[in-house]
C-alpha cells in the first residue's frame, strides 16, 4: 500500500520546491506551508513503509533508463530508518524556521531551497543504484551552496558557500572516479559472462555490485572503496576536507541544523554504510585481519574525531563550536564503521547508523537552541552572552538535554551486570556502543589507537559542549543585550527533539536487530569471525561515562565557578591556543597555499601558458585560423548589401535552372 | 481567346516585373514589381485551371494572393522602418546587409 507511493517521498518536496519558488510571494507566510505539508507527507509515507516492511521486508522498484543507468527505489532497513529520521528532523526544522525566518524578506527562496535540499537527501537515501545516488549527491551539494550563501550580500557568506562547494567537489571527483572504476570492473565481468544481468541498464545497481564483490580483483576493490570513501570524506567533512563545515555557519542557523543533522553531512556516512560489504571485502595487506579500506576509514574517522574536538574547545562563535562538534561526531561514525566492521561485521552499520540518528536528533536540537539564543540576543559570540537561563527557560533546558546527550551521560547498569537496563541519553547509548566496538577492535588486533582516539575525543566533547552551555546560560550577563524566550513555533520543535534526545537510546536493541539483517536481505553475507563473547572489565565499561562526567566537572569548575583564570591561558602569546584558535592554520594552508598558490599560481598559470602561448600560437594562429581567415576575406566580398545584386543572382539562378531542366527533359 | 493569349500576357507581366526588380532604385517600386511577378504566376494558374477544368489551380491562386498580401505588408513595414532610420528608401544608398 504505502510501498507503491515510495516515489512520492522524493517527489512531494520537489513539487513543493517548484511551487514555492515561483508562487512563494503569493502564498501564506512566505510559502512556508507547502514545503511543511510536503515533507510531512514524505514522513508519513516513510513511516507507513516502515510499518509495512518491518521486520524483514524491502521495497524495490526499478525502471531502465539509458545505458548503464536506471531509476529505482530500494528501501531496506538501512534506508527506511534514514528516511524517517531525515523527513522527521527536516519537518521540525522547517516548522522552527517559520519563526526563525519570520523577518527575512527572501523567505520564499529559503523555503524552496530547503525543500529541494530535503528532496535531494531523500533521493540519496532511496536510490537503488550508485549513479542515481551520485546525481542526488551532487544535488545536495548544489543546495548546500545555495543555502550557505543564502545571505549572498554578505561577502563572508558568499565565500563560505564557494568554499563548501569547492571542497566537497574534491570529494565528489574522487567518488565519481570510484564509480567509473567500478563500472569498468563490472563491465568486464558482464562481458566475460561471469555476471548475469537482466538488463544492461541494471549494471550499477547496489545488489549487482554486491553480487560482483567476490569476482572483482582485491586491489581494484581497495581502490574503488577508497575512492568512495574520498567522496564521503568530502561530504562528511572528515580530515583533510573538513574546512568547509565550520565556514558553512555563515548561512541561517536553520540551514546549519539541516546540513549538520539531517541532510548533507550524513550522506557521506550513509555512502560508506550503503556500500559497506565492499569495504569489508577488501584484502588485508597492512594490518592482519583488518580490511585495508576499513583501516583507512578507522584512522581518518578517529583522527578527525579528536582533531575537530580540540578546535571546538577554543571557538567563541556558538555555531562554530557546534560545527566542530559535528565534524568530530561524524568522525565517530566513521570510526564505528571501521572498528566494529572489522570485528562485528554487519552489526557495525547498525552501530554507526544508531549514532547517526541519535546525533541527528541532539545536534538538530543544539543548533535550533543556538538559533533561538541568536534570535533573542542578536549575536553569535558566547563571550557576550551569559545568564540567559532565567529569561529563556525552555531553550536553556532543552539545550542542556542536548548537551548531556552529546556528552553521552548515562549509567551502564546492565553493562556492569546489574539486573536493570542501562539508563541514559540517546548519545550515551550510541557513543558507548562505538567506544566498546573500538575496544573490541583493540582486543582482536592489538591496536588500541582508535580506542584512545575515541576516549580522548569523548573527554574533549564533554568539555567544550558544557563550556558552551555554561558560558551561554549561567553566570552574569556579559553585555547589555536584552533577551526573551522565542515564540511557540520555535520552542515546540525544541521540546519534541528534546524528547527524542532523551529517549531514543532505549530503542537500541531493536534497532541493531533490525539493521543487522539489512545486507542479508540483499543476499550479501559479510563474513565475520565470531570471537568469544566479549566482557570488558568494570572500569572499561564505566570509562566513557567517567570521561563524560569529568568533562562536565572541568567545564563547571572553569566556566561557572571560575576556579581557574582562563584569561592568562587564552592570550595570544600561548602557541597552543594560537594553533587551535587559527584552526591549525587550515584556512591558510587550504585556501591560500593549496588554493591560490599551488592551484592557481602554479598549475592554472602554467596550464594557461601552455595552452595560450604554445598550442594556440603554434596551431591556431599559424595554421588553421589564418587559412580560414583569408578564405573569409575572399568570400565576404559577395555580400554587397545591394538588394538588386541579390535579386539578379536569384533570377540568374532560376533562369539557369530552367535552361538545365529544358536540356534534361527536352521539349517541343 | 485561347490559352496562349493568357500565357502571353502572363509572360509580358513577368518580364516587366523582373526588369523592374533589377533596375529600379526605389524600394516601393521593387515591392510593386514583386507583386507583378506573383500576379503573373496567378494569371497562369487561373488560366490553366480554367483550361483543364480543375479547380485546384484557382484555390492555389487564392492562397498565393493571400500570402502576397502578407508579404507586401511586411515589405512595406520594413521600408517604413528603413525610412525612419535613414531618411531614404533609395536602395542604392542602403547597404546594411553588407558584411
Amino acid at each position: 500500500m504505502f510501498g507503491d507511493y515510495a516515489a512520492l517521498i522524493v517527489l512531494l518536496p520537489v513539487i513543493a520546491f517548484v511551487f514555492t519558488l515561483f508562487l512563494g510571494k503569493k502564498l501564506y507566510s512566505g510559502g512556508a506551508l507547502l514545503p511543511i505539508a510536503a515533507i510531512a507527507g514524505s514522513f508519513i509515507i516513510s513511516f507507513g513503509i516502515f510499518l509495512e516492511i518491518y521486520p524483514d521486508g524491502t521495497v524495490q522498484q526499478s525502471l531502465p533508463w539509458f545505458a548503464g543507468m536506471n531509476l529505482g527505489i530500494l528501501i531496506d532497513p538501512l534506508a527506511v530508518v534514514m528516511l524517517m529520521m531525515v523527513s522527521f528532523v527536516s519537518l521540525l526544522i522547517h516548522i522552527y524556521a517559520v519563526g526563525y525566518m519570520a523577518h527575512d524578506p527572501a523567505r520564499p527562496r529559503y523555503f524552496a531551497e530547503t525543500s529541494l535540499f530535503t528532496a535531494a537527501m531523500l533521493s540519496v537515501i532511496l536510490s537503488d543504484n550508485i549513479l542515481q545516488f551520485f546525481v542526488s549527491w551532487e544535488l545536495v551539494g548544489l543546495c548546500s551552496f545555495l543555502l550557505i550563501g543564502f545571505w549572498y550580500h554578505k561577502p563572508s557568506a558568499a565565500a563560505a558557500a564557494k568554499k563548501a562547494f569547492l571542497v566537497t567537489r574534491v570529494g565528489d571527483v574522487l567518488f565519481l572516479a570510484g564509480i567509473v572504476l567500478l563500472y569498468v570492473n563490472m563491465k568486464l565481468l558482464v562481458d566475460n559472462g561471469t555476471l548475469v544481468l537482466e538488463s544492461q541498464s541494471y549494471i550499477l545497481q547496489f545488489r549487482k555490485m554486491f553480487e560482483a564483490i567476490p569476482l572483482i580483483d582485491g586491489t581494484q576493490l581497495t581502490y574503488i572503496t577508497l575512492l568512495f570513501f574520498g567522496g564521503a570524506v568530502g561530504k562528511s567533512g572528515q580530515f583533510p576536507l573538513h574546512g568547509w563545515l565550520p565556514d558553512a555557519m555563515e548561512g541561517p542557523t536553520t540551514v546549519s541544523a539541516l546540513i549538520h543533522a539531517a541532510t548533507m553531512v550524513t550522506a557521506g556516512v550513509y555512502l560508506v554504510a550503503r556500500t559497506f560489504p565492499m569495504f569489508v571485502a577488501t584484502p588485508s595487506t597492512i594490518s592482519a585481519g583488518v580490511p585495508d579500506a576499513l583501516l583507512v576509514v578507522t584512522y581518518v574517522g578517529g583522527f578527525t574525531a579528536i582533531f575537530a574536538a580540540t578546535m571546538g574547545l577554543v571557538m567563541n562563535d556558538i555555531k562554530r563550536v557546534l560545527a566542530y562538534s559535528t565534524v568530530s561526531q561524524l568522525g565517530y561514525m566513521m570510526l564505528a564503521l571501521g572498528t566494529a566492521g572489522t570485528v562485528l561485521g554487519a552489526k557495525a552499520v547498525g552501530i554507526s547508523m544508531f549514532h547517526l540518528l541519535s546525533h541527528a536528533f541532539f545536534k538538530a536540537l543544539l543548533f535550533l537552541c543556538a538559533g533561538s539564543v541568536i534570535h533573542a540576543v542578536g549575536t553569535n559570540d558566547i563571550r557576550e552572552m551569559g545568564g540567559l537561563f532565567s529569561k529563556m527557560k525552555i531553550t536553556g533546558t532543552t539545550m542542556l538535554i542536548a548537551a548531556l546527550a552529546l556528552a553521552g551521560i548515562g549509567f551502564p547498569f546492565a553493562g556492569l551486570g546489574m539486573p536493570i537496563m542501562n539508563i541514559g541519553t540517546a548519545g550515551f547509548f550510541s557513543k558507548d556502543a562505538i567506544i566498546e566496538g573500538a575496544l573490541e577492535y583493540g582486543e582482536v588486533t592489538h591496536d588500541l589507537i582508535p580506542y584512545g582516539f575515541a576516549i580522548v575525543a569523548a573527554l574533549l566533547t564533554s568539555i567544550y559542549i558544557f563550556r558552551l552551555w555554561f558560558m551561554t546560560f549561567t553566570g552574569k550577563p556579559r553585555s547589555e543585550r536584552h533577551s526573551h524566550e522565542s515564540p511557540g513555533v520555535m520552542t515546540g520543535p525544541l521540546m519534541i527533539l528534546a524528547i527524542f534526545a532523551l529517549l531514543f537510546g532505549f530503542s537500541q536493541v531493536g534497532f541493531y536487530g533490525y539493521l543487522e539483517k539489512n545486507f542479508e536481505l540483499m543476499d550479501v553475507n559479510i563474513a565475520v569471525h565470531e570471537g568469544e563473547a566479549f566482557h570488558p572489565s568494570a572500569f572499561l565499561v564505566l570509562l566513557p561515562v567517567i570521561v563524560g562526567v569529568l568533562g562536565f566537572l572541568i567545564s563547571y569548575a572553569i566556566y561557572n565557578k571560575r576556579m581557574i583564570d582562563m584569561s592568562k591561558i587564552i592570550s595570544s602569546g600561548n602557541p597552543l591556543y594560537k594553533l587551535l584558535y587559527n584552526r591549525y592554520y587550515e584556512p591558510k594552508i587550504g585556501a591560500d597555499l593549496i588554493g591560490v598558490k599551488l592551484t592557481h599560481d602554479v598549475a592554472a598559470q602554467s596550464g594557461e601558458f601552455i595552452d595560450r602561448k604554445i598550442i594556440d600560437w603554434l596551431i591556431i594562429d599559424n595554421i588553421i585560423s589564418n587559412t580560414l581567415f583569408k578564405l573569409g576575406e575572399v568570400v565576404r566580398k559577395l555580400q554587397t548589401g545591394v538588394v538588386q545584386n541579390y535579386a539578379s543572382i536569384t533570377i540568374l539562378g532560376v533562369a539557369l535552372l530552367l535552361v538545365l531542366l529544358r536540356l534534361k527533359y527536352g521539349g517541343t | 481567346m485561347s490559352l496562349y493569349s493568357y500565357l502571353l500576357i502572363s509572360i509580358i507581366i513577368f518580364t516587366i516585373g523582373v526588369y523592374g526588380i533589377i533596375t529600379q532604385r526605389s524600394g516601393i517600386k521593387i515591392l510593386m514589381c514583386i507583386e507583378l511577378l506573383l500576379n503573373s504566376a496567378n494569371l497562369n494558374l487561373v488560366a490553366f485551371s480554367s483550361y483543364y477544368d480543375n479547380a485546384a489551380g484557382q484555390v492555389f491562386a487564392i492562397f498565393s494572393i493571400a500570402i502576397a498580401a502578407a508579404e507586401a505588408a511586411i515589405g512595406f513595414a520594413i521600408l517604413v522602418a528603413l525610412f525612419r532610420l535613414r531618411d531614404t528608401i533609395n536602395l542604392d544608398n542602403i547597404n546594411i546587409l553588407r558584411w
